[in-house]
């Protein structure tokens, strides 16, 4: 039976064919074999097979059998179509097989009998084959950022350089040009203005944070409420455990959540301005002569704690808002300016959410009334969280520690005064103290510093560096954890 | 001599890619001590743990690429410590600006498309290539010098080089549509991709990449560039051997990966202008098959340093299968592999149908690795209803029970313990893949000496050369016509297989491959001039050749450094450079390849030349009294050359000349 109908043809066209192998080497020089015709129009009822070769193929059937040594082809034919074969010393290229209608050579393709001759068996060959794959291919081509990456998607879909010649290139590179020069890129621009702002969602962050922020003043309340009713050893009983359950949801919340930051928190220089918060106005009115020692503000406490839940929720939006700016941002710059009122939103939403929880914390009644420097303590802590939480904890922590300086130091003018000859330097606070009350000295010392935090912040918040993505959470971030 | 292996998500660690060869080069080159620089690429791959390493590796300094910024800063901060001073920063600026710029040019003018020499692209490529190699050096320095590069590089200097760079006249147009969070990406990314510059492994001193005699690295990605900075900083030579190349695995992982299209557009611009100063600054680049080598070819590499180095199998397993002469059960066809939609189960079912359509008694048996994942398991469980629907269970008679003429087994089952028991079972062995790299299962195949029918993908070509029988893939009707052709003809069934065993032998043994290498690191030492300096401290060049650097001490000594020697036959000549030195006793030695004239940094270079000092020296320590001697009689000292006359390039008119002036 007849293999192939356009055999006869493609014979036509190249009276050469016996001999001519440029053509083929012309399409794929770098092949270790050759691709050339399918089979050959052998009416064979048995198979006539065509090995492939490294030495090329010795049509000359009958050959010694070689069992070993460099790798000899053999093409066999039956006895029969011996003549036929000679006369063709092209290198097959596949072990096409002429046992039916259509040969597997002719689907390996001939390229210039493909190309050139729109044979019978595959009529509806297009003009334009590249248009076929181009369609297949489609998405990898729009995708595509340069030739090479096609180039790579084509070889993991099994596009082969012999793949490549039957479209007339002449390795898969040169075919991946071409598709990448003709489809047009997806136009990314429109894709991104168009596509839905995508959703900032932190792994990290465990379901329910917003409901733990709210824990520590609660159990703040409960523990001062409940302190306040009872007496005696439950009292300090209900103290004690109520400390601790704060100091571990506290601990929850910091560690878990918005306000979560790598590096070193400075908890000795947080305690110092919580203690001073709650005990030093009465500890500096009594130093100034007048005044019971013991006058404890648990109000600011209470209100500082509470105050947790506004700082994780303030973060979470500052965090949520300015990534949003960060994928609609030009440059660096628009990015700064649409962020630094954002920044300084946030802020004052929280010292409202801050005011208001004070305000409320003094109604209880519990002792100390809403006082500034709580106010000031507040912001304090709250902009150095938020400065870590972004990665520069630095000047979080320079701003509390200026906080706590200045504290001190003022503390000791006081005492230092007590000695002969310094009194003169108790004088400042003195009037200060006199003018404002004692409130005034924390007061003063939170609030510069956290001017001063502010400010930097509003430089430093307002670059984008700070607002990258926090890198996925691996063991290795987990462990870095807190260390204060 | 000392090897440093560079790796990257690889050998050590149990999770490698690269593990099994490494490991077989490390096991196999025993007279030669490794350092393994690894570069992790999961915390999971960590904790995966090491292979068991043989007494060969002295060394293994393994990074993360993959921790946080901050994690890196606490492990490997020493040379973080610091923050950049004004000077530093603008030295940053300047050479981050260059890499960037480079970048971004670098996609513009295709660097990566070699274009015909002389054209504005290839030019443009060049200078892309050149401002990149400038940028990537001037930031390793800095990090040597002054350390806290990968802090810079997640700063909002580095961010803003990136912007610069991206708006600058001339970046694609892709590119100039980055927003602000394509370029943190970017910076997040080439920050992880830059680490190895502010690892302190380049150091001098022991343990450091200025003490080893190569650099071998496993990929010519990130692994490379430790290597890269060898070469720079102490001139060490460095091998690359890809057995896939890593610019195409990063194509096929962005792929995947959801990034942005100007992120994917630089970060391929990156990884190619990488790829090619690797290519560009390795001495040898080693790819596995032909088809890494066209990959290799046209990421920039010169053709006159690629060498193919097939990767090595043991042929052990298989010598008795394939030293058997039978050539397995008349009629069986066998496949075997890991199951994945690439391997085409599909087209082989239905070839198979038609060979038992011409051929009743066929059988084929589909042997496979243990199926671990979900999509492989459905894959498996698609073929196994295909083969159910085409084949259905069929008896010789009434009374006996019926069993399907395909057979899916795994390996390690009672068919087939070992993969040589799944070759020996069948007559042929088949290959549908439309997808392949190198096909370690038909290497097997050849390896038991059995006739192979496969499809023609990958390397299958190269491994099968002319001993097997190819097809097109996706052509079921050709696969079938291939394999009734073998199944019926038994002689020429023998005659393929032993060809094909003989090919294997030759080709794809462990020995070839730890040949091929051992060779390589020869040539390449060679080439280059080992810096170790002598016990005494006077730098030497060619005093002690690296070939004869054994790990432990030496026993000998009794030469010690006493300096040249052994002008007899088998011994080297020296760098001789300086005119003055033409005068001397010894004018007429060859030149070897001097390092002072190679070196890649002469503006650095010390105002004493070592060269003019070994010259100097060589004067000094050879005079007319001064008896050669052979090698054979030597005790080796560390001052001492063991090295082969065929190692190096102009020892045979060395000796010539040598014998000239002995008086």
């Amino acid at each position: 039976m007849t293999t192939q109908t356009a055999d006869p043809t493609g014979m036509a066209e190249t009276p050469a064919h016996g001999l001519d192998l440029s053509g083929a080497t012309a399409v794929a020089p770098r092949l270790p074999v050759q691709p050339a015709d399918a089979s050959k129009s052998a009416p064979a009822a048995q198979a006539t097979t065509v090995v492939q070769s490294v030495a090329g193929v010795q049509a000359g059937a009958g050959r010694p059998p070689v069992g070993s040594g460099r790798p000899v082809a053999t093409v066999q034919a039956p006895a029969g179509r011996r003549t036929e074969t000679d006369g063709r010393t092209r290198t097959p290229r596949w072990a096409a097989v002429a046992g039916r209608g259509e040969v597997s050579g002719q689907a390996a393709a001939s390229v210039r009998t493909a190309a050139r001759v729109p044979s019978a068996v595959a009529p509806q060959t297009p003009a334009d084959p590249v248009r076929v794959l181009m369609h297949r291919h489609r998405e990898l081509c729009e995708r595509a950022v340069d030739p090479l990456e096609i180039a790579a998607g084509l070889e993991a879909h099994g596009v082969t350089d012999r793949t490549a010649a039957r479209f007339r290139h002449r390795d898969v590179f040169s075919l991946a040009e071409e598709l990448y020069a003709r489809v047009p890129r997806a136009d990314e621009e429109d894709a991104t203005a168009h596509a839905p702002a995508p959703p900032v969602r932190d792994g990290s962050l465990p379901t329910g944070w917003a409901a733990y922020a709210l824990l520590p003043g609660a159990l703040c309340a409960l523990t001062l409420l409940g302190a306040g009713r009872a007496a005696g050893g439950l009292r300090v009983a209900l103290l004690v455990t109520g400390a601790l359950a704060t100091a571990l949801a506290l601990l929850l919340c910091l560690r878990h959540g918005p306000l979560r930051a790598d590096g070193h928190t400075s908890w000795a220089r947080t305690g110092w301005l919580l203690l001073y918060a709650v005990l030093g106005d009465g500890v500096l009115t009594r130093l100034l002569g007048d005044g019971p020692l013991w006058t404890p503000a648990p109000a600011a406490l209470l209100g500082l704690a509470a105050a947790l839940a506004p700082a994780a929720w303030c973060a979470r939006l500052l965090t949520v808002q300015a990534r949003r700016r960060l994928t609609v941002s030009r440059g660096t710059e628009d990015f700064g300016s649409a962020v630094r009122p954002l920044l300084f939103g946030v802020f004052g939403l929280y010292a409202a959410a801050l005011t208001l929880l004070l305000y409320g914390a003094s109604r209880l009644g519990i002792g100390g009334g809403l006082a500034v420097s709580a106010l000031a303590v507040g912001a304090l802590l709250f902009l150095a969280r938020l400065l870590a939480v972004h990665g520069l904890p630095d000047a979080g922590s320079m701003g509390l520690t200026f906080a706590c300086a200045a504290e001190i130091t003022l503390l000791g003018s006081v005492l230092a005064s007590r000695l002969p000859g310094c009194e003169a330097l108790a004088g400042p606070v003195r009037h200060a103290v006199r003018a404002w009350g004692a409130g005034a000295v924390p007061a003063f010392a939170c609030g510069a510093a956290a001017l001063g935090l502010l400010a930097h912040a509003a430089v430093a918040l307002s670059q984008a560096s700070a607002h990258a993505a926090a890198p996925a959470p691996t063991g290795g971030t987990a462990r870095a954890g807190r260390r204060g | 001599m000392r090897i440093g292996l560079l790796t990257e998500g690889g050998y050590p660690f149990a999770t490698g890619e690269s593990r099994f060869w490494c490991d077989r080069l490390v096991r196999g080159l025993t007279r030669h001590e490794f350092d393994v620089y690894a570069l992790s690429r999961s915390e999971d791959q960590e904790e995966q743990g090491w292979v068991a390493l043989p007494p060969q590796v002295q060394r293994v300094r393994t990074a993360p690429l993959w921790s946080s910024e901050a994690d890196f800063r606490t492990s490997y901060g020493r040379l973080g410590a610091r923050s950049h001073g004004r000077r530093e920063r603008r030295r940053f600026d300047e050479h981050f600006g260059a890499l960037v710029s480079a970048v971004c040019a670098g996609v513009t003018a295709g660097a990566r498309a070699p274009g015909p020499a002389g054209t504005a692209r290839a030019s443009a490529a060049a200078s892309a290539g050149e401002r990149f190699a400038a940028g990537l050096y001037g930031l390793a320095e800095l990090a040597r010098e002054k350390g806290g590069v990968h802090t810079a590089l997640r700063s909002e200097r580095a961010v803003r080089a990136l912007e610069r760079a991206c708006r600058a006249p001339g970046a694609p147009r892709v590119v100039q549509t980055a927003k602000v969070s394509d370029h943190l990406v970017l910076a997040d990314l080439l920050e992880r991709l830059l680490r190895p510059l502010s690892l302190d492994w380049c150091d001098e001193g022991e343990g450091g990449l200025g003490a080893v005699d190569l650099c071998h690295a496993a990929s010519a990605g990130a692994a490379a560039l430790p290597g890269l900075l060898a070469k720079r900083f102490f001139g060490v030579p460095l091998l690359v051997t890809e057995y896939g190349v890593q610019l195409r695995a990063h194509y096929l992982a962005a792929q995947e990966a959801e990034l942005s299209a100007p992120v994917r557009t630089l970060l391929a611009g990156f990884h190619g202008l990488l790829a090619a100063e690797v290519y560009a600054q390795a001495a040898v680049i080693t790819p596995g098959n032909a088809h890494a080598r066209r990959w290799q070819e046209r990421c920039g590499a010169d053709r006159s340093k690629l060498r193919t180095v097939y990767p090595g199998m043991d042929p052990a397993r298989f010598a008795a299968v394939g030293e058997t002469d039978g050539t397995g059960a008349d009629g069986t066809l066998v496949w075997v592999g890991r199951i994945e939609p690439a391997k085409d189960l599909v087209a082989l079912l239905h070839a198979f149908a038609q060979v038992r359509a011409a051929e009743p008694g066929a059988r084929l048996r589909i042997v496979s690795a243990p199926v671990v994942d979900a999509s492989s398991a459905a894959y498996l469980a698609h073929c196994r209803a295909l083969a159910a629907h085409l084949f259905p269970d069929e008896a010789v008679d009434a009374r006996t029970e019926g069993e399907s003429p395909v057979l899916f087994e795994e390996l390690g089952g009672p068919g087939a313990a070992e993969p040589a028991d799944a070759y020996a079972s069948g007559s042929v062995v088949v290959l549908s893949s439309v997808v392949e790299g190198f096909p370690v299962s038909l290497v097997e195949a050849l390896f038991c000496g059995r006739a192979t029918v496969s499809t023609d993908v990958g390397a299958v070509v190269e491994v099968v050369g002319g001993t097997g029988l190819v097809v097109p893939p996706r052509n079921p009707r050709a696969l079938a016509d291939a394999c009734l052709a073998l199944l019926r003809d038994p002689e020429r069934r023998a005659r393929l297989g032993a060809a094909g065993r003989a090919r294997a032998l030759e080709l794809f043994t462990v020995e070839q491959n730890l040949a091929a290498f051992r060779d390589i690191y020869l040539e390449l030492v060679s080439h280059c001039p080992v810096r170790r300096e002598p016990a005494d401290g006077e730098p030497l060049p060619f005093a002690l050749a690296a070939e004869a650097y054994v790990p432990g001490a030496w026993t000998g000594g009794a030469h010690g450094a006493t300096g040249p020697r052994g002008t007899g036959p088998g011994s080297t000549a020296f760098p001789h450079a300086g005119g003055s030195g033409a005068t001397g006793p010894r004018g007429g030695l060859a030149v070897l390849t001097d390092r002072a004239t190679e070196d890649p940094l002469p503006d650095d270079a010390p105002a004493d030349d070592p060269a003019h000092r070994v010259s100097d020296r060589e004067r000094r320590t050879t005079g007319p009294g001064d008896r050669p001697s052979g090698p054979g009689k030597r005790t080796p000292g560390p001052g001492d050359r063991l090295a082969d006359p065929a190692a190096r390039p102009g020892a045979a008119d060395t000796t010539d000349s040598v014998r000239e002036v002995r008086p």
